[in-house]
Parts: C-alpha cells; structure tokens; sequence
C-alpha cells in the first residue's frame, strides 16, 4: 500500500515532467482510436446509404459489375431488353417493378466547359430520376425532368457551381455530348458520399446514355407485403427467360461495401501503420524520461533502500507511475481519438462528403484497443528504467548529491549494435543482388528492421563520436558556449543516443521513400525518353475512355501529322499447348502505335504484330505457352466472336512502359466486335508535323476544350504529373510521418527539460558567475540542436541505405535508376535544426527565468 | 549598535577608493503583513579595500543575505549597494550579469564547478563567459598559488574536495575581480583541506592585494581575517580586527549567552 502511495505522490510531485510523455502516449492512442472511429463511422454511413438505394430485388445484365459500376469497354453501360421488365412483372410477389438507366462513365459541363464532376474522386452520375431516386432525395426546388431539355441536379453539386434553374449544362458521353437546361435542384436526404447526381427522364437517358430506346441498365422490382427479398428473387429468376444478374437489396449492398470496404480498410491499416511507428518512438520518449526521472531520485530511492524497501518494491513503485501515466494518457487519448475522427469527418466535408456526426460509431473495442495499446506499451517501456531504479543501493542515498553520475555508453552495448547492424547490412547487401523480387523484399524487410534496432543500439556509442564531429564543426562558431553544449549533449551519451534515435526513426523514413520516389520519377522519366516516340498523350486522369467526339476533334487539328488510338479489351485465348487463358488482356492500337512506343522485341518486329490477324505476346507469356513466331492463337475477343491470330512478335520483360501488353492491330480487333461494341480509346497519341509543335500543342488544347475531362500533355507535361503524382503521394505519406517526428520533438523537448531541472545547480553557478541569460538559453539550444541533427545524420544516413537498397532490388521491376533528392536530404537536416532549436525554445526560456540564488541552494 | 561604517585609513590599490562596496541602509524583507520577516535591518556598511573581511552571526542572522545583496545576486527591499562607485541596486539583470562576470569572483559552498569542463576551463572559465583572454603571467602565478599545476587536465569528479575548492579559489582569482565573495568556502571540508583553502585566500590578499569577503560559522575560518563583523536579526552587532580563533570563539558564545538570556 505505501508503495502505491509514494508512486502517486511521485506522480502528481512531477506531473510537469510526465506531462510531455502522457501527451506522446495521447497522441499515438488517439490516432489509433480517431482512425477506428472514422473508419467504422464510414462504413455505418455507407452500410444506411447502401440500404437506403438498394431496391428489394435489382435485375442486371450478367456483365454489370457487382458493385453497381456501370462502364464497359465501349463506354455504354450493360443493358438488358425492356422484355424483361415485362418478365418481372408477371413473377409472383412482385407488387412493381421499374426500368432505369445510368451510367457513370460520363462528363457533365457547365455552360463554360468547366467539368461539374467531384473534385474528391467520386463518380458523377447520369440517370433517370426513379422512384427509388425520389426515396433518398426531395426535390427542394423546381421539378422532376421532363422532356429532352430538362435535367435536374443535385444541391450540393449545384451549390459548389453555383448553377440555378435555368442554366445550361452538358452532359458528355460516348454516345455524343446533349445539352439541357437546370429544371429542378434534389437534395440528398441521406449521406451523399461525394457523388455528382444528375437525372434525365427515361427516354432521354436512354438516348443520351446507351443510345437505344426500350433498354434498361436495371430492372428495380419491389416486393409485395410478406414476400422476402429471397422468395422474390426466386420468382424473378424463375420469371425470366435469359440468364440476368439478379440481387436481393442484401447482395447489393454487399457487393456496393466490398468494393468501399477494400479501400476503406487500405486506408485504416496504413493509417494504423503510422500510429505504431508514433507509438514506437513513444516508446523512446517515455524510456528517457523515467530514466531521467530515476536518475534524479538516486537517493531519494537509495533511502527507501536504506529504511527497508525491496528492490521489488523499489522497481514496482516505478511501474505503477508508468502504469498511471499509460492511463492517464491512454483515457485523454480515446478522448482525442473521437475528436480527431469528427475532425477528419468534418475534413470529408470540406471535399464534398457530408458526414453526419449521428452516425458517429464508437465501438466497445476502439476504446478498449485504445487503453491497452496505450497502457501496455507504456509499461514496457518503463521496464527497463524501473529495473535500474531496483538495482540502485542503499549506498546512493550516502552519496554526495549532484547530478547524477554520467552514464558512460558501455562496450557490450556498441558490440551488440555494431553486430545487429552488421546483420542489417548484410541483409540490405542480399536484397541488393537478389536475382528474384520476392526473395529480395524479405531480405529487404529484414534488413531494415535489423539496421534499424541495431542502430538505435549502438546509437549511444556513435553518440560520442558524431556530437563530436558535429561540434568542431558547428559549435566552434559559439566560444566557451558552444562548448558547453558539445560537452552537455556528450554527457550521457545513452540519453542523446536515445532522444536522437527517436527522431532518427521518422526520418529514415522519410529519407528512403524520398530516395525511392525521386528514383521512381527519374527512372521513369529515362525510361519515357527512351521509348515514347510520340509527342503528344491525350487521356482521362481516372481511366475515363475517350469518346468518339473528341478524337475526331483530335484529328481534325491541322498541325497533326499522325493519330494513334490505343484500346484495351480482354478475350479468352486458346494457345498451341491447348490451354484456354480467360480474360486476358489485349491491346489494340494503329499500326503507327509501333513507331509511337518502342518497344524491345526478343524476335519478330512488332510493326508485323499489326498486319490483319496478327498479334505479339509478350516474352514470358511466350514461354510459359510454347508460343513461337508464327504460332496461332485462337482469340475469343469480349463481346465479339473468336479469330485465329498468328503471333508475329515477341516482346521483351525488360521495358516497363507497357509492360507485359500484347499487341493487336485495331483493325483484327474491328473485324471480330461489332462496331456498337467497340472499346472506346484508352488513350489517344498524337504526333505534330515537323516543327510545328508548338502549334499542335495549342492547337490541341483548343480542340478539347470541349472536353474537360481530357488531358493534352506533352513528354514534358506527361512527366510533371507524374512527378507530381508521386510527390502527392509522398507528401501525404509526409504527412502520416509528421505524427511520429512530432512525438521525437516532444521527446527532445523532454529531454532539454529535464536536463535543465537535473542542472539546475549548474545553471545557477554559471549564471553567478557571469554566464547571461541569453548565453545560457544559445547554450541550450545549441545542445537541442546538436541533438536534432544527431538524430537526423543518422535518420537520413540509413534511410538513404534503405532507399537505395530498395532501388537496387526494384531495378528487377523497372526501377532502373538511382536518384537520390539531395535538395530533399539537405533540406531535412537543416530542417532538423530548426527543429531542434524550436524544441529548445521553452526548456532555454525556463532555464532562463530559474533564479539564480534558488538554484544554488536546490540541494 | 555599532555601525561597520569605517574612515578609510589607507588605501588599497592604485588610485582607487580604499572602500570596495558598502552598504547604506539595506533593508531585506521576505513577505507582508503578519508574515513579514526582516533578514536584513537597515544594515550599514563598508568593505575595505585590499583586506580580508568575514561575516559571522547564527543561523537565521541574515549573514548570507548581506553576502548576497552585496554580490549582487539577491535584491534588496530598500537601501542601496555599491561595488566601488557604481550603485548595484536597481541593476537590471544584464548589467547584474556583467557586473558578476567582469568584477566580482564567488566560491561557494559546495558545487563550484562545471562537471564538463576540466579544472583550467573551470579557471578561466568567466573570462571565456566575457570573451576576455585570460593573462598568461597572473594565470600561471594564480594556478601556482593555488598549487594545482599538476591537475589541470583533470575533470573536478577526479579531484578531492580541497582541490576543487582550490581550483574554485583560482576560477576567483583568475579574472582578477574586485572582489570576492565566499560563501562558506571550507564548510564542506576537513581541517586540513580547509586550512589549505584558508590559507591560499589570505595569501591572494597579502600578496596580490585581493579584497575577499567571506560568511562563516567557523571562528578558526574567520581567524585569518583581518575584521570579523557580527550579525544578529538582521543587524551588525559588533565587529573585530585582526582577530584570533579564540577571541572569536569567545564573541561567539557571549552573543550565544546574551541570546538567550535576553
């Protein structure tokens, strides 16, 4: 019982030092929680949208995709007879049933061009307004289209464009682009998910969206009393002549939440990853400061030894203090957890999903995941402090006082580090030169852990040296000052070794996925130069085909010498071996597709691949099926009949561009898929006329102006976004890291505090003796900053390792390139510096304000 | 009462004044009202110039609050101080801090040296502070002195508590202050070790003309002064010159007597 009471007292007499550590631990739970809170509030809104939209029973062509995803090769939704709707009726138990017809593979535009699709990435959606439509929406002002001219948009659409009744929009498609004015403005009554709703009325959807009249893109039948989705389902099918896909209201939201849920749980594991390395460097913080903590109450501890405590006691009393901190900062943090899920909900918002915070789920787990993470982790981590404090003797409370006695970094503990990163590096050398991807990412893995434990091992001993290096070359500017802070930072070196280690995590982090992404952009870009060999790409950023129009229009351009169309569609091969290979992905494109890439081939020449019924495969593809030039393949095109084509050209595993496609002429594919079958463009090449461009380039922009939702980029253009992509893509994983840097800045932070509590009497002798208050806070944070740029040499050094190693391991997959961002490297340790001087600002500004006599006297 | 106010006789150094600091009506108070407690009670006094001065009085006498006031590390209630000609009360801060670094040398009790830094570091370490280059000659005769030659290189937890409080005797001396203050400099010593200390302060005023101040309990320590006052209630009540630890000892237990008889 004592021992609990003197941990408490303990606790709350220095609940300023653990401040800092209880909000490390409040931040890591509360970023476990947030994304647990946010991720299941998601799904509970997405689990009432589904089953608010989903009709009793839904009858679908047999190529509708599961989740409701309307696009196909020729950028017309699958539709089924209106003979159906007809079956439907006449089943049993079907109290109505109604045809509709949208698509999401389509473009709206306002009256100047501009494109009225969500920013957010979600779909935009053209449909007639049905019944099921008028369930989740009212209609706020004018009316329900009607007649060819008419379309009615939802509010949050309108209010982000600003459209008013009355104002013309466009809606693009690939049957053409139809033009109609706002009729009526809907509101969604339940969470719109970011979407862009516009409603036709039927006949002009039809016309507008699949281009025939008497078709439906789905059959939505609702039951009658008493008839369960299950029992109607069966009438239904029983009903229907041809082979349809047909859904009870149950299988459509599955299906509708799986292809959510696939994303959302990428994104709560990613985000849980991010947690656990804030958690791992939290681990750091909170290790440091009950050392510190112990190391300042060696006779305090040394007289509960003297008077009879056990070491059991000793170490326990430590625990249960860690044991109060990881409550406390655990209970704060599923607190802030639920904070920082409405935050990121209210986020959501901002990018067009409006989340209700009623739907806001908490489930029992979140919290109880929470605590214990937070609890166990921080008991952990204050094992090893609480047994120093037991082995502390009795002795200690005898002792002089002072400052505790500088831990020197030992010699078993530099071996132990030198020989697990060692092991780390032999593992990073294997990853280099292993011949397989997949034996290489294990080493890869392994490698860094190793390097990286073994790093924060021998941290302590480099510690010495590299506060050194740092200090004649930095702190000698500073004089006598300078000095001290070399001298402060090399102290106890196990303290600095840990305090810079913590920061060393995020930025080797950092440090490798610069190295990776940078060498990404410009093994890309090298890759680009070598085999692109038009002038002009012209695309959708989110995979929309490229509709007829537009690629007249591109043609039409004057400054154009030659037109490339690249389609993609998937066919059932039959090779020579008597294998049949479903689904397999072919490409078709112009013959000039073969001067626009090149591409390597190991036999044949691949312009032979686009004479009538020919085709190329791809080097491993050839292997694998006995394929030899002049080998026949039976290919069952989609949505086509089946041709014999002969194999003209192998191409080689090297290239990346294109990798692993096999090539057919657009002419073989148009002689077996009808024309009202064929798969709009994918892509669209465009090469200008000697010299001219320049021209073409405008020329081109000028032409889809029309088209908003298409890109014309140049090589140049074409390599930006890419480099911008990636650079988004880093940013963001930026972003994610920050959490844990700013953990290691809490704990630096820390640190600085306590040492100067710890140097309180020093301070005081410094600052009799003439030390200024401005020369004592430079002092300390000129230590801070020694310490940050100790964590970030060693951050970046090995996350630079990691890095380059990844790129020799991923040269198997493309990544033939090493380009290490200097600009980045530099940029982050001075960055680190700053960091460090910014950590010092409130430890220096204490120690400046400490009055001299009181700090002479602390005993 | 009597005042420590003295006529100066003869000067110490050079042209200036033979008076270092004095106090003129310096009144210390630690609270208000009820709780109001006087450490210091309109005290007046002057530091010769050149000698050696203790200050004796028990516990609670406000003899190290007179120390502090006059080193400029305490502030007083009212009243003001002068080191020289220059009036310390009312400094702010940064003139404090200069006026500490560039005039005035303190050893304390006990933890008088930087555990980073070796003992000449620790030496010059208030010239370093100040930017200053310490003089050659007088540092090599101060660390002489002081006997440390040997240990230089040495870090103070690798030297015995006399060393350390000889290397702070030589941090004092080495910027050649107007002044220094000691704060119970042997207290934490042995005899030996403290008469060594003692010794080599007496010496920097015989032969380098140092002015020391020095609070103590001890009259073996305020023997090798030249003027022993005593305080009591935050007042001077007497004072001594060229003192021996018995006379001393005799003051002592009479003002103990007086004490508590009154």
């Amino acid at each position: 019982m004592t021992v609990l009471k003197t941990s408490m007292r303990n606790f709350f007499a220095h609940k300023g030092r653990m401040a800092l550590s209880a909000v490390a631990v409040l931040l890591s739970v509360a970023f476990v929680c947030g994304t647990l809170v946010f991720t299941d509030t998601m799904n509970t809104t997405f689990d009432k949208l589904f089953a608010a939209t989903s009709s009793d029973v839904t009858v679908s062509s047999k190529s509708a995709s599961d989740g409701g995803e309307t696009t196909s090769g020729n950028g017309r939704p699958p539709v089924v007879p209106a003979s159906v709707l007809d079956e439907v009726k006449g089943a049993d138990g079907v109290k109505s049933a109604e045809g509709t017809v949208f698509s999401t593979s389509v473009t709206v535009v306002d009256g100047d061009k501009d494109s009225l699709s969500p920013t957010s990435g979600g779909p935009t959606i053209v449909g007639n307004w049905n019944t099921n439509d008028a369930r989740t929406m009212d209609i706020t002002s004018g009316a329900a289209p009607a007649g060819a001219d008419q379309v009615m948009i939802d509010a949050d659409t309108a209010d982000k464009h600003d459209l008013k009744l009355g104002d013309e929009i466009g809606v693009i498609s690939a049957i053409g682009t139809h033009r109609a004015k706002v009729s009526g403005i809907a509101d969604f009554t339940v969470t719109n998910p970011g979407a862009a709703m516009f409603f036709l009325d039927l006949p002009t959807a039809q016309r507008t969206l699949v281009g025939e009249s008497g078709v439906y893109t789905s059959v939505n039948v609702t039951a009658e009393a008493g008839v369960s989705d299950d029992r109607l389902k069966e009438n239904v099918l029983a009903a229907l002549g041809g082979t349809y896909k047909v859904q009870t209201a149950e299988e459509t939201a599955d299906a509708n939440k799986e292809s959510v849920g696939d994303f959302m749980n990428v994104m709560k594991y990613a985000m849980l990853g991010f947690a656990g390395i804030a958690f791992l460097v939290g681990i750091f913080l909170i290790i440091n400061t009950f050392s510190m903590l112990v190391a300042q109450r060696t006779r305090e501890i040394g007289l509960m030894r003297a008077i009879g405590s056990s070491r059991k006691q000793v170490n326990r009393s430590v625990l249960i203090e860690a044991l109060l901190l990881g409550v406390i900062g655990s209970v704060l943090g599923v607190g802030a957890g639920i904070g920082l899920a409405v935050g990121l909900m209210k986020l959501m918002g901002l990018i067009g999903m409006e989340l209700s915070t009623d739907d806001l789920t908490v489930a029992w787990t979140t919290p109880a995941l929470g605590l214990l993470l937070g609890v166990v982790v921080t008991v952990l981590a204050a094992y090893l402090p609480a047994r120093r404090a037991g082995k502390i003797s009795p002795m200690a409370a005898l002792r002089d006082a002072g400052t505790p006695a500088d831990a020197k970094a030992g010699w078993i503990r530099g071996g132990i580090g030198l020989l697990l990163t060692g092991a780390g590096g032999a593992c990073l050398y294997l990853a280099g030169t292993a011949d397989k991807a997949t034996d290489g990412s294990l080493w890869l893995g392994l490698g860094v852990v190793l390097s990286l434990i073994g790093f924060v091992v021998v941290g302590p001993v480099l510690a010495s040296g590299v506060v050194r290096v740092l200090g004649a070359v930095l702190l000698r500017a500073f004089g006598p000052v300078g000095r001290m802070a070399e001298r402060n930072a090399l102290r106890n070196p196990r303290r600095t070794g840990a305090t810079g280690a913590a920061l060393m995590i995020g930025l080797a982090l950092v440090a490798c996925l610069s190295v990776v992404g940078s060498s990404m952009v410009a093994s890309a870009t090298e890759e680009l130069d070598k085999t692109v060999g038009t002038d002009f790409i012209i695309g959708n950023d989110m995979g929309q085909l490229v509709v007829p129009e537009a690629v007249k229009a591109v043609k039409a351009v004057d400054a154009v010498e030659r037109v490339t169309q690249y389609k993609w569609t998937e066919a059932d091969f039959t090779t020579p071996d008597g294998k049949t290979l479903d689904d397999t992905a072919i490409t078709a494109a112009d013959p000039t597709y073969a001067t626009d890439l090149r591409v390597e081939t190991v036999a044949g020449k691949l312009a032979d691949a686009y004479r009538p019924d020919s085709m190329s495969v791809h080097e491993d593809f050839a292997k694998d099926h006995d394929v030899r030039i002049g080998s026949t393949i039976e290919v069952a095109f989609k949505d086509g009949t089946t041709g014999s084509l002969t194999v003209r050209a192998i191409t080689s595993s090297e290239g990346v561009v294109d990798a692993g496609a096999m090539y057919t002429s657009t002419a073989t594919l148009a002689k077996y898929v009808p024309a009202d079958r064929m798969p709009l463009d994918q892509l669209v090449f465009a090469s200008a006329k000697d010299g001219q461009q320049d021209a073409a380039y405008t020329a081109l922009k000028k032409a889809l102006d029309d088209f908003p939702q298409y890109k014309v980029r140049d090589q140049t253009d074409y390599k930006e976004a890419l480099q911008d992509q990636i650079g988004q893509l880093l940013n963001m994983i930026y972003g994610l890291l920050a959490l844990a840097i700013v953990v290691a800045v809490l704990g630096v932070v820390n640190t600085l505090a306590l040492s100067v509590v710890e140097r309180t009497r020093e301070i005081g002798l410094m600052r009799a003796i003439g030390l200024s208050r401005r020369q004592l806070r430079r002092m300390i944070r000129l230590e801070s900053v020694v310490i940050a740029l100790f964590g970030a040499l060693l951050g970046l050094g090995l996350g630079m390792g990691w890095g380059a190693t990844a790129q020799q391991l991923l040269a198997l997959e493309g990544l033939k390139v090493l380009d290490i961002p200097w600009p980045t490297i530099i940029g982050v340790f001075i960055g680190s510096a700053f960091v460090g001087l910014f950590a010092a600002l409130v430890p220096a500004f204490r120690a400046g304000r400490m009055n001299v006599l009181n700090a002479i006297a602390t005993e | 009462m009597t005042s420590a106010v003295t006529i100066p006789r003869h000067g110490g150094t050079g042209g200036s004044t033979a008076v270092a600091a004095r106090a003129r009506q310096v009144v210390k108070a630690y609270g208000s009202g009820e709780t109001r407690v006087v450490a210091l009670d309109h005290v007046d006094v002057d530091i010769a110039r050149g000698r050696f001065t203790a200050i004796m009085g028990p516990s609670g006498s406000g003899k190290s609050t007179l120390m502090h006031c006059l080193a400029g590390l305490d502030t007083v209630t009212s009243g003001q101080i002068y080191l020289d000609e220059t009036e310390i009360t009312g400094l702010k801060d940064k003139k404090l801090t200069r006026l500490r670094r560039d005039r005035i040398g303190f050893i304390f009790q006990a933890f008088n040296l930087l555990p980073t830094l070796n003992a000449i570091e620790n030496i010059t370490l208030p010239m370093d502070i100040a930017g200053r280059k310490p003089d050659k000659a007088w540092l090599d005769r101060v660390v002489e002195t002081v006997g440390l030659a040997e240990r230089l290189r040495h870090r103070p937890t690798q030297l015995s508590g006399g060393q350390q409080q000889r290397v702070a005797v030589a941090r004092a001396l080495a910027a050649r202050p107007e002044i220094i203050f000691g704060d119970e400099p042997t207290g934490n010593l042995d005899s030996r070790a403290g008469a060594e200390v003692l010794g080599f302060l007496r010496r920097s005023v015989d032969e380098l003309g140092q002015t020391i101040v020095m609070v103590t309990h001890d009259p073996v320590a305020a023997s090798y002064a030249d003027r022993v006052l005593y305080l009591a209630d935050g007042r001077i009540v007497d004072e001594m010159h060229q003192p021996t630890a018995e006379q001393v000892l005799d003051r002592m237990k009479d003002f103990d007597a007086r004490g508590r008889t009154s």
